[in-house]
């Protein structure tokens, strides 16, 4: 997979980002994202990971350095046009008035509705199915503030599946879910990544579930690339303890072969 | 194509949702019009009403009481209602704030403060300008809606914190200003009191041939943003993924809803607590999306008011109450009943 290849749907070239203050949240990074790839963003708490989220969702613009997406300057994209390429299952879930979750998941289609015309039966097919594919059918009729976390996140991610990207975001998406629904969740993932040809990178807050899920995984340290490659590369005693300060046991996952950290 | 197993995929049409609530509150405006057109001092008989409707009475006197007090008074209550109505959930959705009102962005208290100033100058030069009121008025919205623009910019555009914050330093400093008018006034108090209470009293034509169009074209621009208010409901970051400026969105009903507003309470002073409950009460009727629940507010701000209004000139008559006070004894209850039954 060469660097400048035509498959690549982003690519971060010399990527700055600080707020007003001037210290660096960011500092050059550098990497591309092949179509079809689940990349996971790891890191110590305030290491930048979400900030990096927000700047390839469009809603930072770094302050060096530049984004392309399929080719096309990001920050130059009217984000009514992002919108339609990228969607994000958020950490936060919480929303202001008390809508029904499908009312939520429908909501993943503005980006082609029109103001003056309104939704299409097509836009309401595709967020039945969205929400069949997450689970969350049988939640539709619910209101939004009355279910639990573990739900609202299942919503969320039938919102961001309704909005048929081609990048899929994830902010640390399975940390109110149950075991259950966290590998139910990641089944559905891998699935999406092979039959809609969707490329996804998530935060994770979880090494062992970021080296079971992802296909690379991406190490920040600082607001720097610490490392970045396969979760056998990038999990290694020498490189968590750089980051992470701690001395961890590395096994090796029975079934999958990746490696597993334990305390 | 295939019929679809269930309909329309499990969701409601929309465009069916409105029309029937178009339809509800259309005729139930209509109807407590009619009804309300019976209270007054003097006592007209329905009958008689009804013919002076169609034109065809001979009592001229009678008519002059429908067509010219009555009639005119419910007209400026309904528009007033609905506006203040509609921009105040417009607003609930731009700041995510549900205690937000059609006031918290500090319009009301610039067209308090010109009022106020127009009464004074009015004491002290002894001239009559009553009927300038309402343009003293509207200056001292616009201005206070120019400051609250200009410093929300300043600080932090891009957040409805921001805004609100400016909003509530601009009120404060001009309730200020006309505590000090209060203050230093004398004969002209009791009217600069009646004006920041409200009143439908000195309806008339003339006024509602001037507010009609701005307010209804206002609401009808803060009702194609529905979805954008929508999206909004998910947070400032969600709705940007959604491909929605919310900046841009921000300011638009900020100017929009202060305009309808300025032009409004100009005429009728501050009637307060309708901005705010009335689209929370819509909201419990027929849920949150503003494509119904602002179309709604308006319906049941513009009943409310007009039901306020009666009571306003009925129940101590001939001496009037100010609907201010009016439409908070009786929402505040009702409100609170909904809530609770709400929760059960």
């Amino acid at each position: 997979m060469a660097d400048n290849n035509n498959n690549n749907i982003l690519t971060l070239k010399g990527v700055h980002f600080s707020y007003n203050d001037n210290r660096e949240i960011l500092s050059d990074i550098n990497f591309y994202l092949p179509k079809g790839e689940l990349l996971g963003i790891i890191g110590p708490n305030g290491s930048g990971k979400t900030t990096l989220l927000n700047v390839i969702s469009g809603i930072l613009k770094p302050k060096k350095g530049e984004i392309s997406l399929l080719n096309q300057n990001l920050n130059k994209l009217p984000i009514e046009q992002i919108a339609k390429f990228i969607s994000v299952v958020p950490q936060d879930t919480w929303v202001t008035f008390n809508f029904k979750t499908k009312e939520v998941v429908f909501m993943g289609r503005l980006p082609y509705i029109s103001r003056l015309k309104g939704e299409t039966l097509e836009d309401y097919q595709i967020s039945r199915e969205a929400m069949k594919k997450t689970h969350s059918l049988s939640l539709s009729e619910n209101n939004i503030q009355e279910i639990s976390g573990g739900e609202r996140q299942r919503v969320f991610m039938a919102k961001a599946l309704a909005q048929t990207p081609q990048l899929l975001l994830l902010d640390e998406f399975t940390s109110h879910l149950d075991l259950n629904y966290k590998y139910e969740m990641l089944n559905l993932l891998k699935k999406a990544l092979n039959e809609e040809e969707l490329t996804i990178i998530s935060v994770f807050h979880d090494l062992n579930l970021a080296s079971i899920a992802s296909d690379r995984l991406l190490l920040l340290n600082e607001g720097k690339i610490e490392k970045i490659g396969t979760p056998q590369e990038v999990l290694t005693k020498e490189i968590i303890q750089k980051a992470y300060g701690v001395k961890p046991i590395l096994i090796s996952h029975p079934d999958l072969e990746v490696p597993q950290v334990i305390m | 194509m295939n019929k679809p197993l269930i309909e329309n995929a499990g969701y409601t049409n929309w465009r069916k949702k409105l029309i029937l609530m178009l339809l509800v509150g259309s005729l139930s405006i209509l109807g407590v019009s009619l009804i309300c057109l019976n209270f007054g001092v003097v006592p007209i008989h329905p009958k008689e009403i009804f013919s002076l409707l169609w034109g065809n009475s001979p009592d001229k006197t009678n008519s002059l009481i429908i067509w010219q007090l009555r009639a005119p008074r419910i007209v400026l209550g309904v528009i007033t209602g609905a506006a203040l109505s509609t921009v105040g959930g417009a607003f609930q959705g731009i700041l995510r704030n549900p205690l937000a009102d059609p006031y918290i962005l500090g319009v009301s208290a610039g067209a308090a403060l010109g009022a106020c100033i127009g009464i004074a100058l009015q004491h002290v030069t002894g001239y009559l300008f009553a009927s300038y009121l309402p343009l003293f008025a509207f200056i001292g919205a616009m201005l206070s809606l120019y400051l609250v623009y200009k410093s929300s910019k300043i600080s932090y555009s891009a957040n409805s914190t921001g805004l609100l914050l400016a909003g509530v330093a601009i009120t404060f400093l001009f309730s200020a200003l006309i505590t000090i008018l209060l203050a230093i006034s004398g004969k002209e108090l009791q009217s600069m009191v009646f004006w920041l209470m409200g009143d439908l009293s000195a309806a008339n034509w003339k006024k509602i041939s001037i507010i009609t169009l701005p307010a209804i074209i206002g609401c009808l621009l803060l009702f194609f943003s529905s979805l954008d208010l929508n999206a909004l409901s998910l947070g400032e970051e969600e709705a940007i993924h959604l491909g929605i400026n919310t900046g841009k969105l921000r300011i638009r009903i900020f100017l929009i809803g202060s305009i309808i507003i300025a032009s409004v309470v100009s005429f009728t002073g501050l009637i307060g607590f309708v901005g705010l409950v009335i689209p929370h009460i819509a909201r419990l009727l027929v849920g949150p999306d503003h494509r119904i629940m602002l179309p709604a507010s308006a319906f049941l701000g513009g009943i409310f008011l007009i039901l306020c209004d009666v009571l306003a000139r009925t129940v101590i008559a001939p001496t009037e109450i100010p609907i201010g006070a009016i439409t908070a004894i009786v929402g505040a209850p009702l409100f609170i009943y909904l809530l609770r039954r709400k929760n059960k």
